[in-house]
């Protein structure tokens, strides 16, 4: 069975698509992995996210250059597996076949491209009538869907940085030898890599940031990238000795949602089903923050905006660091809102084959040991809202480290023709 | 590649601006000149340029910019004094900022009036009406084809390409010296030669030909004689240099081309590989490639041969009658008869792009010549190809009119004939093919739906095939159905359900498994739908303890799928299902799952707690009562979510409900309403929500006019929300705030702030600003087909339904032809029909808020 994955495996990567005899099988334990997953999967880092991927099977491949192959790094995709690209067929099979193979390593939770409406619509319906002459493929494929999770929660993220290890890319550049020591005192919070592993931006920890809870913020520019220190309006009891850990991140495909106030709240979701217009389920994969407060109509005609005060309680009532989400292409490949509270991460470089936008993704390292690890089930669950309150008010635990690495689409040569395969024979 | 062109003496029409380029997302300011936008006399190209040119101030001989306006849509203005576009050559985002909105004005006009001349000529609707103005501005000759001029050749080409006016005489040199067909030898030649660049450059020159988006050319590139010689050439793509296709491969001759029945007219014949080369030309050879323009053509020009040849086809008797004679006794030949399944397979799928008349007509001449038996003989057929075949077509047509088909039964039925439902139903017990089942699953539920009697262009997508439907309406013929049904058929379809009684083990084949999943949902289906029929059909078969078996069983889906059943009885809120569930102590096993799976957060143990959690949420204090009475140890134990002690709390408070204020007040206590629900606990919540339903009620209120423009999700927000626009909108005038429901917000383009959250389609932010002076936003570089453009649940409109084929976006593109034109007489920046949607995307009131920043800012300075 191992050794039929991973000959499918070898054959996806290579862009050519699996018999559908194989994506049914593959489809059908798939299933019964992903039954068993939580609504909210737990992860422990290390692990990599990444945004969307639209079926660019090419840039998926540049993406695993750069972010280190399965299963030496463990990976969490945020869903928007297909549409759009010329291969979406061959992409969502990839990554499900390798959480099959590796149901450890990776982690696929829904988007909200991910349902049935919406392939008929952008592409993987049709898609897979071509590559396949039935639109069965595809329901099968729509039936994974169901099962996918709608979020996941990374734990033990380490509020430093490591260097970057020498496995993930195999062209590390010279100038990157900054030894663990040098990370440690620095204090780098945020690290921006090229494709090549050349470091192009580095930020310190503010400090004291780690304190500004729920200020009101004023309306400031986000991406600290872009605009360096946000106003510090900390003060009160300094984060002081946090430890190694960090608070956690929710990572989910669109953003938070009005009916959903705390995680667990999530749990309470029977997610099998097409993504709904409305509720907490459609919400959590339609949503986008935005320089608003408290909530707004999204202009997407489903799930909602929401604004930097909604994350920031959220986030305090739910003891997360950080939110991670994807849903919005953003040029850079990745921005940061409203006092890193919460990042938009995109993995599809010049999406549509055309945005010109590079693509990120995020890596979060592991703390040395991990404690408060929420378990894939009741540890984390809160006997009511009263008694994590009490531990929570106390001082707020530091984001993650966090490095990205930014990358461009694949060079065309790699990528081959651009392979749609013709219906063999007509009648008409 | 624009060239220095002296600046023409100081006039009246030079305005004082300010030019800002977009840099890292910071406007930077790139000096203060005078605009003036005049026609410049290009030498290499003998011809007059729009250009829009900024001297400097300082230094009058320097020009700050000068740009060419050479797209339809390059610039937009914004506020009063704001113009923006990305600049070609560059593709970096530009704005002008006028001192003064007259000046603003003047430029804008010019520019305009530009822009609209060039979408009148780039419209590919008005691809006739320009011949003969442009004619007489411009012609070109091009060197004669030989392998040697190839370079010259390709560059004149691109030359003429840069203009509308260049494009269109290329064309029209193009078909009158049937320059393809000379060319053509030269592939030949290239490859004996293994001359590669020119093989790289022929394929260069054929693109460019096929991209000048002329329909008699591209008409021209399919004809027999020379299409093998254009994907010849299309093979050496120097993008892929060590690539090399095998277009001829897949064109060559007819391989491909199967005929079941002999099609006598040449010119139909014709037009069937000519569709398929146009297709084939689409969907790979230029898939990568294909700008706006040329994917439309080909897309319309697909949908009118596809039309001629459907049209010629119903109405061809003999034809149709050798068709399904093939189904007659006198054939035996196997192989003809699948396909002749086939055929008619793609006949529906095609006939799917066309307008409903057409269709339906169609569908009634294949009906009148006995489809019905076809699909029956084809439902039973030993090869899984021609099974998929029958039921894509029954789905088709169901999908088209159920209501049609429904007729057909009828018919069987008073003639005593078996009905194709039991057909169906036969059948669904007993495929093996998953794909298949799926698809007569649906085909049952639709055909038994009382909802979906609407007849054609039903516009309910069931793409989930379980959207809810309609409210059936009583309909005699329909109920006759419904009762002939649950008369006989049902209780057949069931029958696996029912033989549960006397089965030990829940151990179950994968094939079981699957059909017991299908039978429940069909069942769900069922009792929302036939509501009284279903209750006692379920009633005396028993089935929901039947289904409470499958609980056991060790698939967790087909446990799911069992459960969501309940979750279904219990959804409907009908006192009969609830005393039944209660009276068959059903809640039981439910709860043993939840304590079986109980530290764990899986899916079945999520599905079960919504269950209950929807059971809180309604308050429905019988069966809460019926819980805590029989079930208070187990609930007890359940305390790791608050549900289960909810209950007891709520009990106990109230012993067992008795008191009725207590009730009331218990039910005031819960403080959540059942459509918002989850959201009331905890306080912070509730202004927002309730700023949200106020926003909804008042979006409801207002917009009522582009509901047709987003049939599914018009509802809710499309259109900017109120609580977000409320900063933006104030601006004086009605018209503008009308443009503003109209333009919904489909940018494309973003405010400074919001600027690396590049908004494409599906990544629409709006975004109020109400910061300190802010430069003007940019425009996104490129725009997407329109189909592309957004990414909004209201674009599912029905008519892109699952079932479309391949060529579906031919629809979608007609259709949003359909809606653009619709749009245009929405948006009111008067630069013609043809780009309305554009419009629609400059007007967004994020880009209006951030121009005003900038104005202001402007000011400041």
């Amino acid at each position: 069975m191992v050794k039929d994955l991973d000959k499918a495996i070898a054959q996806l990567r290579a862009c050519r698509p699996i018999p559908e005899a194989q994506v049914r099988e593959l489809c059908h334990k798939a299933r019964e992995l992903l039954i068993e997953e939580g609504n909210v999967v737990t992860v422990t880092a290390p692990v990599t996210i990444c945004g969307d991927i639209h079926g660019q099977f090419h840039d998926l491949m540049e993406l695993f250059r750069v972010g280190g192959d399965v299963p030496d790094t463990n990976y969490l995709f945020m869903g928007d597996f297909v549409d759009r690209g010329f291969y979406s067929l061959e992409s969502f099979l990839l990554l499900l076949c390798l959480k099959v193979r590796y149901p450890d390593r990776m982690t696929l939770i829904r988007g909200n491209h991910e349902s049935r409406q919406i392939t008929t619509v952008y592409g993987f319906y049709d898609e897979c009538l071509r590559k396949y002459g039935s639109a069965n493929v595809w329901r099968y494929c729509c039936e994974v869907f169901d099962y996918l999770a709608l979020g996941a929660i990374v734990l033990g993220a380490s509020s430093n940085l490591q260097p970057a290890s020498e496995t993930s890319t195999g062209t590390q550049s010279k100038n990157n030898v900054t030894s663990t020591r040098e990370y440690n005192e620095a204090d780098i919070e945020i690290e921006v890599l090229n494709a090549e592993g050349d470091i192009l931006h580095r930020f310190p920890r503010k400090k004291g940031q780690a304190n500004n809870v729920i200020q009101r913020s004023p309306n400031k520019s986000s991406s600290p990238v872009k605009t360096g220190p946000p106003g510090s309006g900390a003060s009160g009891s300094s984060g002081g000795s946090v430890g190694n850990s960090s608070g956690a991140v929710l990572c989910v495909h669109g953003g938070l949602s009005p009916l959903i106030d705390t995680v667990d709240k999530i749990r309470l979701l029977d997610r099998k089903q097409e993504v709904p217009h409305e509720g907490a389920m459609c919400d959590l994969l339609w949503s986008d923050p935005d320089e608003i407060e408290g909530w707004g109509l999204s202009p997407r005609g489903a799930g909602f905006l929401f604004g930097a005060d909604i994350v920031k309680t959220f986030n305090h009532n739910n003891d997360l660091s950080m939110i991670a989400r994807a849903h919005q292409l953003v040029m850079e490949g990745f921005k940061e809102m409203f006092d890193n509270s919460i990042v938009t991460v995109w993995s599809a470089p010049n999406y549509c084959y055309r945005c010109g936008n590079v693509a990120a993704i995020l890596e979060l390292g592991e703390d040395g040991g991990v404690e408060n690890l929420r378990s894939n089930g009741d540890a984390g669950r809160s006997n009511g809202a009263s008694s994590i309150l009490a531990f929570r008010d106390k001082e707020r635990v530091p984001g993650p480290a966090r490095r990205y690495r930014v990358f461009q689409a694949a060079p065309q040569d790699s990528r081959g023709m651009p392979a749609k395969k013709p219906v063999a024979d007509y009648f008409l | 590649m624009a060239q220095a062109v002296p600046a023409p003496p100081p006039d009246p029409s030079k305005k004082r601006v300010k030019v800002y380029e977009l840099r890292n997302n910071d406007w930077v300011d790139r000096g203060t000149g005078f605009c003036t936008a005049t026609y410049v006399f290009n030498d290499s190209l003998r011809k007059d340029e729009a250009r829009v040119v900024v001297q400097s101030e300082e230094e009058p001989e320097r020009n700050l910019l000068e740009t060419k306006i050479c797209k339809d849509d390059g610039f937009q203005k914004q506020q009063d004094t704001l113009i923006v576009w990305t600049e070609m050559s560059t593709n970096i985002d530009m704005a002008l900022s006028f001192q003064e909105a007259d000046g603003c004005a003047m430029i804008w006009k010019f520019v305009n009036s530009v822009q609209q001349q060039l979408s009148e000529i780039n419209g590919p609707e008005d691809a006739f009406s320009d011949e003969i103005n442009a004619a007489d501005t411009y012609s070109v000759t091009l060197p004669p084809p030989a392998l040697g001029n190839l370079p010259d050749i390709n560059a004149q080409m691109q030359h003429c390409n840069l203009s509308p006016q260049g494009r269109d005489a290329l064309g029209r040199y193009i078909i009158n010296e049937d320059y393809i067909r000379k060319l053509i030898p030269l592939v030949e030649l290239a490859e004996d030669l293994e001359d590669l660049p020119s093989l790289h450059r022929l394929c260069n020159i054929m693109k460019t030909m096929i991209l000048l988006n002329d329909t008699t050319i591209i008409e021209h590139a399919v004809t027999d004689d020379v299409v093998l010689g254009v994907v010849g050439a299309l093979e050496y793509d120097p993008d892929f240099p060590s690539h090399k296709a095998n277009h001829r491969h897949w064109l060559g001759r007819e391989g491909r081309y199967k005929e079941v029945v002999r099609i006598e007219d040449e010119q139909i014949r014709k037009k069937i590989h000519h569709t398929y080369r146009l297709q084939y030309l689409k969907d790979v050879v230029l898939a990568r490639i294909l700008d706006d323009p040329t994917f439309s053509v080909l897309n319309s020009l697909i949908f009118y041969y596809q039309v001629e040849i459907v049209q010629h086809l119903q109405t061809n008797a003999v034809f149709l009658k050798e068709l399904f004679g093939i189904f007659g006794p006198q054939e035996t030949d196997q192989e003809r008869k699948k396909e002749a399944v086939l055929f008619i397979q793609q006949c529906c799928a095609v006939s799917k792009q066309l307008q409903q008349p057409a269709r339906q007509q169609l569908y009634n001449n294949f009906l009148g010549h006995g489809l019905l038996s076809v699909i029956n003989f084809a439902l039973h057929h030993s090869d899984v190809g021609v099974r998929v075949g029958a039921t894509d077509v029954l789905v088709s047509m169901i999908d088209h009119d159920p209501q049609m088909i429904r007729q057909t039964i009828f018919r069987q039925i008073n003639e005593k004939q078996t009905p194709l439902t039991d057909s169906l139903i036969d059948l669904l017990l007993v495929e093996a093919d998953l794909g298949v089942k799926a698809q007569i699953a649906d085909a049952i539920k639709v055909l038994l739906d009382p909802g979906s009697q609407n007849g054609p262009l039903d516009s309910l997508a069931k793409a989930g095939g379980d959207f809810s439907r309609l409210r059936p309406q009583a309909d005699p013929q329909q109920e006759l159905f419904l009762s002939n049904f649950y008369e006989a058929s049902a209780k057949k379809l069931f029958q696996p359900l029912v033989d549960l009684k006397d089965r030990e083990t829940m151990d179950f084949s994968v094939h079981q498994v699957s059909l017991f999943i299908y039978l429940i949902e069909i069942l769900c289906f069922f009792i929302r739908q036939h509501q009284h029929r279903s209750k006692y059909f379920v009633l005396a078969e028993s089935l929901g303890q039947r289904i409470a078996q499958l609980l056991s069983s060790r698939e967790k889906y087909l446990k799911l799928t069992a459960m969501k059943f309940f979750r279904n009885l219990v959804g409907l809120q009908d006192e009969f299902y609830n005393s039944q569930l209660m009276q068959d102590h059903l809640f039981k096993p439910i709860l043993d799952i939840v304590i079986e799976t109980m530290p764990r957060d899986n899916l079945l143990n999520s599905a079960c707690l919504e269950l209950f959690e929807y059971i809180k949420k309604e308050g429905n204090r019988v069966i809460i009562s019926h819980l805590v009475e029989n079930y208070r140890d187990i609930l007890k134990d359940i305390t790791y979510v608050e549900t289960f002690k909810t209950f007891l709390d709520r009990y106990d408070q109230t012993q067992g409900f008795t008191t009725l204020s207590e009730a009331v007040h218990f039910m005031d206590d819960d403080d959540e309403t059942p459509k918002r629900s989850d959201a009331g606990r905890g306080t912070r919540w509730e202004s927002g929500i309730k700023d949200l339903d106020a926003a909804e009620e008042q979006y409801f209120n207002t917009s009522d006019d582009d509901e047709d423009e987003e049939p599914i999700k018009s509802s809710t927000s499309i259109n900017g929300a109120s609580p977000i626009s409320k900063p933006l909108v104030d601006y004086g005038s009605d018209e503008e705030n009308e443009n503003n429901d109209a333009g919904i917000v489909r940018s494309d383009s973003k405010t400074p702030e919001s600027s690396d959250t590049k908004d494409t389609d599906e990544d629409l932010v709006l975004t109020p600003t109400s910061s300190a002076p802010t430069p003007p936003e940019r425009l996104s570089e490129k725009r997407r087909r329109e189909e592309d453009e957004e990414d909004e649940l209201g674009k599912l409109s029905a008519n892109k339904r699952r079932s479309s084929t391949s060529s579906n976006s031919s629809v979608g593109s007609i259709t949003n032809n359909f809606l653009k034109r619709k749009k245009s007489l929405n948006g009111r920046d008067g630069t013609g029909p043809a780009k309305t949607n554009k419009i629609a995307i400059s007007l967004s009131p994020a880009i209006k808020t951030g121009g005003e920043g900038n104005a202001n800012g402007e000011n400041d300075n």
